[in-house]
């Protein structure tokens, strides 16, 4: 177990060099340092003003080699962007935001709350209620409850997450006036009411991929041999259901999870941006519209971070819980 | 645009043509075909339907038409799918109603009374007639990304597969990399830095979809790689190459097709949410549905213009999870439901 | 049995939840009874920093945490200075040399409000009074190239301004020890600014070059404000300490408490605001006006109640976020924002046969009007050979063809419902030589005479006469939302009538700049709002010092032309007398011709408030009023209750339906398992 831990999370480093390494090309060898000093600074500054902010922006140097020193001396090689990039971003020192200037690890601080209270009760709920539908569904296979949540649930994947956001947001703040339109509180006591409605419309736009998967693992699950055992043995099918077939299908929504983690991270973009949210994915449609290069950097490099993270994780996981898996 | 669009007609031609010859002849993809259409006959035809109209809006030219010398619009190229709507003749003042006779604001007797079944927008071009143009735009962003992504990712991916070792390693981790960003910051990132355009965005929606297909070519050529078949042709002393052709790439048809059709809604599903980032394509259906967004909260509502944007981009969209599904159902042995 | 007792369970609490606390009240009950104004921004502002704060999203903050020495009467119109910190407004003292100089005397007592940063001078005191030294510094620092102001360019006239910013860059270069030093050091140490005296600790003598008479009018910007050296230098933004573009330390009525510029932020009284001495009790800046004209009173903007009394009367300026306009406007609908500004979507619910509809007038609200001094216009860039001034006569005809084709009052009425001013000119009224009568014989929308004029230039039906080949023109924009990408659209398709295609950029903010340095733009628009009332303030948009192919200045459209530089130069420091209104006049019959700009409107404010805010009269030039302003917290929660009360019917449709629908499902599973 421990050979195999230290390979996964190995592998794992030399991805996330990897991935630093297309940000570097990405965001300092296509994009112009000038451009981001120009719309950061303004437009009418003295030359030394961009050259001061470039400096402190640590745009300033060459890319991947600095001729300034000589061939022997070491300082060539890490005098440069690159190896400053890697050398920030692996010990987490952000910087400084192109926009304002403000400090992006208090920006992530600040971001990070209000993203888990919309992200997580919604990662919740949508788990919960995507598994219990499920659950209920495969009960009544091939019955008309079943046929119609299947045709319900291809419809609503069908629709546009945009759609969903617009349309809840007219219909149940606007018409029907149940949850505020948009805003956000700090204190808990009052956030609950501000969360209602982008939980409710993530959930709702994601539960027919959901109901279909879990379904079809269910269905899957409770047509093996050790059920039909248990069934002739003369369970009841609803305890048959619960404690042999979810437990068992638990495996593989596991791994499906764990694709999904990232996604509420960049899924969440559009909600808190619609529900005015002051979070992560709000920071980054911020800095879409901003031109903030080393903001988006930034979380770019966490996305790809939590998933590589959630990855290992769920390989460890599906390790310890099935015993058949061969760990190599 | 212009370059692009007939770029996709060709595609598409040769495309449709190799598909009508393997049907043809492959005892086995014609009967595919068969069930396919006996189980979604509907979602064929609207497909087909869609695509009519996408090529119709690719094939344009200039000048034509029964106008006069003095007509300005004969000057620019002109599609099909615009000769047919006329658009310069057939656009009113401003919003109406579907099938109205006079104008939303003002009650204006309108130019077309009647003839505007979904109504028309802020500038008073016909909401179906926009519709339509869009059908080309989800064409382009969902079709013409993955045809120009799909061979790349074939030949990284069967390489990788078949040849093993450094290859594979290589590869695997070029894939492991890209599939680590998440892939809707990948591609705005992308967007930033290369700018907006139609050719930029479709560049960075291939970069980020070209890992699924990738994926499923290696896995799929991992297996094929111990098949008894492709031993003996090795043992036969067959080159690599021509095993590829003629027996690794075949079998992996039918999972490139699954892929294809899943990753189309997703490509098209991406750019509405660029769209609303304003990053988007110009005439997608995701900027119109950005354009329309705010128009649910007039009073009185003007629902018209949402409405056409999204029940075209539902209809496609639907219509390929099915057919996707179907072919799933069909093709794929292994993911066949049991309890039947 | 017990699997489905516990589903009741759990289905009956959350719905006992839901339905308990359903309300759309953002704000917590404890505030309801309290003078609090909500307000709302929608963009984080991105400095603080007085010297460089420029727009809307800062202004609310800075014109509120910081005090001027002149400000401008809340009532007058049109805008007329009055004192504020200063004792009164100083007339201009002409010199021999051509020099002129203004003496401001500081009112005495004046503190800052307390703050930890004074523990630099005062040891264990938390405020101390201003004088004209921390003016003195502000301006110092707008000179400072380091700190970047946007209002730099403007102070050139003042005796040593720009020698001063010089001496500083030399200075930095040459020894790195006084680049280390604090920013009053480096001040104090490079000599200062020739013209800004100190002559007394309460006396500030400003010398300019030349005459200029609209230097008075920086007075009362928060530019001018006076800065603490304390606050510069304790606010650096190492570990612990903010930065003092996040934390300003003013001498303003309110200060600011809660700084969460994503999404929240927080003004609140400052209880020794000039002071509480009696000398200081009647100073013009901490009074309501004592006269208050008549249809101040009858349009219900101002309370008579109010005249003379001491100032501020809110305790609490709250503003939140909210990046979208429909959500804003539909929570000042609901009454949980003060003050909201129309947007078009709602216009025709609240606006009927210019004024407010009846259903908004029974809510007891109030529909303000104001036009704004600002121009928005599509501008040519005059450097391009075709479209510019290199093509001569041609060039111009095209202009002027162009400028025919676009129906600014159609315009108008499909974008803003009608709200604005269709403008001749590049002067808004208001503003000295706007004319009202004036007709631009280039801005009444004839198809025929621009086709006519169009053919003229040589591009019949938009085809190039000589070559054959169809004129094709860019238009630039950074602007890619959908909303502008459809304005946009609405100037091709009235281009595309003459024959013309123009096609639509848009692009990035980083590739348009580019495009823009490079000189590759053709066509633009833009829009401009007075900093301050004065012609000056528009012209110097087209005067080829400023041009952005020159020296990267504002007149992006690259108008030069040595006649109205001529006359511009002449007319800009003048008094608003005869002689300048003659020197406009031929100013304008210039761009009129020339058509550097197609000049659409001047854009019109319809700022609404409920019936519980009070003396909300609007000021325009984005100049904060709340000192001025009051609420009635009873009326307004009586209101709020009034308005938001929740639908709950679907709620009960929704859950027989859900209870009908798995009836025969759960019939089915009981007898499943006899």
């Amino acid at each position: 177990m421990g050979a195999y831990l230290i390979r996964r999370v190995g592998y794992g480093l030399i991805t996330v060099l990897g991935v630093l390494f297309l940000l570097f090309v990405l965001f300092f060898a296509v994009t112009d340092p000038d451009d981001i000093a120009r719309k950061a600074v303004g437009e009418r500054a003295r030359p030394e003003v961009y050259a001061l902010w470039k400096k402190n922006h640590g745009y300033d140097r060459p890319l991947l080699l600095n001729r300034a020193y000589a061939a022997g001396d070491s300082r060539r090689y890490t005098d440069t962007l690159l190896f400053d990039h890697y050398r920030r971003m692996l010990t987490f020192d952000f910087g400084n935001s192109d926009a304002d200037d403000s400090l992006i690890a208090r920006r992530l601080k600040e971001g990070m709350g209000p993203s888990l209270s919309l992200t997580v009760p919604l990662f919740a709920f949508g788990l919960v209620l995507g598994v219990l539908l499920a659950l209920f569904v495969a009960f009544f296979r091939e019955t008309y409850i079943d046929r119609a949540v299947l045709v319900l649930c291809m419809l609503t994947m069908s629709i546009a997450g945009l759609l969903y956001i617009i349309s809840g947001q007219y219909l149940i703040g606007m018409l029907l006036k149940w949850f505020p339109i948009s805003g956000f509180a700090f204190e808990p006591y009052l956030a609950g009411r501000f969360l209602a409605l982008p939980v409710l419309v993530g959930v709702v736009s994601g539960i027919g991929a959901d109901v279909r998967l879990y379904r079809t693992i269910f269905v899957e699950e409770s047509n093996r041999d050790y059920v039909r055992t248990a069934r002739a043995k003369g369970c009841g099918e609803v305890r048959v259901m619960l404690a042999h077939v979810l437990r068992n299908a638990l495996i593989p929504i596991l791994s499906n999870i764990v694709i999904t983690i990232p996604f509420l991270f960049t899924g969440a973009l559009l909600l808190e941006s619609f529900f005015g949210i002051p979070g992560l994915g709000s920071l980054t449609v911020e800095a879409i519209q901003g031109n903030d290069f080393s903001t988006l950097r930034t979380m770019v490099y966490l996305g790809a971070l939590l998933f590589i993270a959630g990855q290992i994780l769920t390989d460890i996981s599906y390790a310890l819980a099935d015993p058949r898996v061969r760990l190599t | 645009m212009g370059f692009l669009s007939n770029t996709l007609v060709v595609l598409l031609l040769v495309g449709g043509v190799w598909l009508a010859r393997l049907v043809a002849r492959d005892r086995y993809w014609r009967e595919n075909a068969t069930q396919l259409w006996r189980r979604r006959p509907l979602a064929l035809i609207t497909l087909a339907l869609f695509l009519l109209i996408g090529v119709l809006d690719s094939v344009g030219w200039v000048g034509g038409g029964a106008s006069g010398e003095d007509d300005v619009a004969a000057l620019r190229s002109r599609t099909l799918i615009d000769r047919l709507f006329q658009p310069e003749r057939f656009t009113e003042a401003s919003y109406s109603a579907p099938l109205a006779r006079l104008s939303f604001y003002g009650g204006q007797p309108l130019k077309h009374p009647g003839k505007h079944l979904l109504g028309t927008d802020i500038l008073g071009r016909d909401v179906v007639y926009r519709a339509c143009k869009g059908v080309r735009v989800a064409l382009l962003i969902g079709g013409f990304t993955s045809l120009i992504v799909i061979p790349i990712a074939l030949l990284f991916g069967v390489f990788a597969g078949y040849f093993g070792k450094r290859i594979d390693d290589a590869v695997f981790f070029l894939m492991t990399v890209l599939a680590s960003v998440p892939s809707l910051l990948l591609l705005i990132a992308l967007v930033m830095v290369m700018g907006r355009g139609t050719l930029q965005v479709c560049i960075a929606l291939g970069i980020t979809g070209w890992v699924h297909f990738c994926r499923i070519a290696r896995g799929e050529t991992l297996k094929l790689r111990e098949a008894e078949f492709v031993d003996a042709a090795r043992a036969l002393g067959v080159s690599d190459l021509t095993i590829i052709r003629r027996h690794v790439l075949p079998n992996i048809a039918h999972l490139i097709i699954i892929t294809f059709a899943l990753s189309f809604t997703g490509l098209v599903l991406a750019e509405t949410i660029l769209s609303y980032l304003g990053i988007g394509l110009d005439g997608s259906w995701g900027q119109m549905i950005d354009q329309a967004r705010n128009e649910l909260s007039r009073t009185p509502i003007i629902w018209w213009n949402l409405a056409g944007a999204s029940v075209a981009l539902f209809v496609l969209i639907l219509a390929v999870n099915m057919i996707a599904d179907a072919l799933r159902d069909i093709i794929d042995p292994r993911t066949r439901r049991e309890g039947r | 049995m017990t699997w489905a007792f516990v589903r009741v369970a759990i289905i009956t609490g959350s719905l006992a939840l839901a339905l308990a606390g359903c309300s759309n009240n953002p704000y917590p009950a404890s505030d309801r009874a309290q003078k609090i104004l909500y307000s709302s921004f929608s963009e984080a502002p991105k400095t603080l920093d007085p010297a460089v704060a420029y727009t809307t999203a800062s202004h609310i903050i800075t014109g509120n945490v910081y005090d001027t020495l002149l400000e401008y009467h809340f009532l007058k119109r049109p805008y007329e200075l009055m004192p504020g910190l200063a004792e009164r407004v100083p007339e201009a003292e002409p010199h021999a040399d051509g020099r002129v100089s203004y003496l401001f005397k500081i009112r005495d007592g004046i503190l800052f409000h307390p703050d930890p940063c004074f523990q630099l001078s005062q040891g264990e005191g938390r405020s101390r009074k201003v004088t004209a030294a921390d003016f003195a510094f502000e301006l110092a620092r707008l000179a400072d190239p380091a700190v970047n102001s946007p209002l730099a360019g403007s102070f050139g006239q003042v005796l040593g301004f720009v020698e001063f910013a010089e001496t500083l860059a030399a200075l930095r270069q040459t020894d790195p020890a006084f680049a280390d030093l604090p920013a009053h050091e480096q001040y104090r140490r490079a000599g200062g600014i020739a013209g800004v005296v100190a002559r007394t600790e309460l006396e500030l003598e400003i010398v300019l070059k030349e005459a200029k008479p609209q230097i008075l009018y920086f007075f009362a910007m928060p530019f001018t404000t006076p800065v603490p050296w304390e606050a510069v230098a304790y606010y650096n933004g190492q570990p612990g300490r903010e930065h003092f573009a996040d934390h300003p330390v003013g001498t303003g009525p309110y200060r600011l408490t809660t700084y969460e510029k994503q999404y929240r932020m927080q003004l609140e009284r400052h209880a020794a605001w000039y002071g509480s001495g009696v000398a200081l009790a009647d100073a013009p800046g901490a009074v309501f006006p004592r006269e208050i004209a008549r249809e101040d009173i009858l349009n219900q903007q101002i309370d008579p109640d109010y005249a003379g009394r001491r100032l501020p009367f809110l305790d609490r300026i709250n503003f939140v976020r909210e990046r979208e306009d429909i959500p804003r406007f539909n929570k000042f609908l609901q009454g949980y924002y003060d003050e909201g500004h129309i947007i078009k979507e709602s216009f025709d619910a609240i606006v009927q046969n210019d004024a407010l509809s009846p259903q908004m007038s029974a809510r007891g609200m109030r529909l303000d009007k104001t036009v704004e001094p600002s121009i928005f216009y599509i501008g040519f860039n005059m450097a391009d050979p075709v479209v510019g001034a290199a093509a001569g006569e041609r060039g111009r005809k095209l202009r002027q063809a162009m400028s025919l084709a676009i129906d600014s009052k159609a315009y108008l009425e499909l974008f803003l419902n009608g709200r604005g001013v269709l403008a001749q000119s590049p002067l808004p009224p208001g503003i000295f030589g706007y004319d009202a009568e004036y007709k631009n014989p280039f801005r009444q929308p004839d198809l025929a005479r621009a086709q006519k004029l169009l053919a003229e230039a040589g591009y019949k039906n938009g085809l190039d006469a000589h070559t054959g080949a169809p004129l094709k023109l860019a238009f630039d924009t950074p602007n890619t939302t959908a909303q502008a990408l459809l304005q946009y659209q609405f100037y091709v398709s009235a281009w595309r009538q003459l024959g013309l295609d123009v096609e639509i950029n848009a692009t990035t903010y980083n590739q348009f700049q580019a495009k823009v340095r490079r000189g590759a733009y053709q066509l633009f628009t833009w829009g401009w709002i007075a900093d301050f009332p004065d012609p000056e303030n528009f012209f110097f948009l087209l005067e080829c010092g400023n041009a952005q192919a020159k020296s990267g200045g504002p007149n992006t459209a690259n108008f030069c032309n040595g006649e109205f530089d001529r006359l511009y130069h002449a007319m800009k420091s003048l008094p608003n007398d005869e002689r300048r209104h003659g020197l406009i006049k031929r100013m304008l019959a210039l761009t009129e011709q020339e058509r550097p700009w197609i000049e659409l409107f001047h854009n019109e404010e319809y700022a609404l408030s409920h019936a519980w805010v009070i003396n909300s009269k609007p000021m325009g030039l984005s100049y904060p009023t709340y000192k001025y302003m009051d609420v009635k917290p009873e009326l307004r929660a009586r209101l709020q209750v009034d308005w938001n009360v929740p639908v709950r019917w679907p709620l009960y449709v929704a859950l027989l339906l859900i209870v009908a629908v798995s009836l025969p499902a759960v019939r089915t599973f009981y007898r499943e398992r006899q």
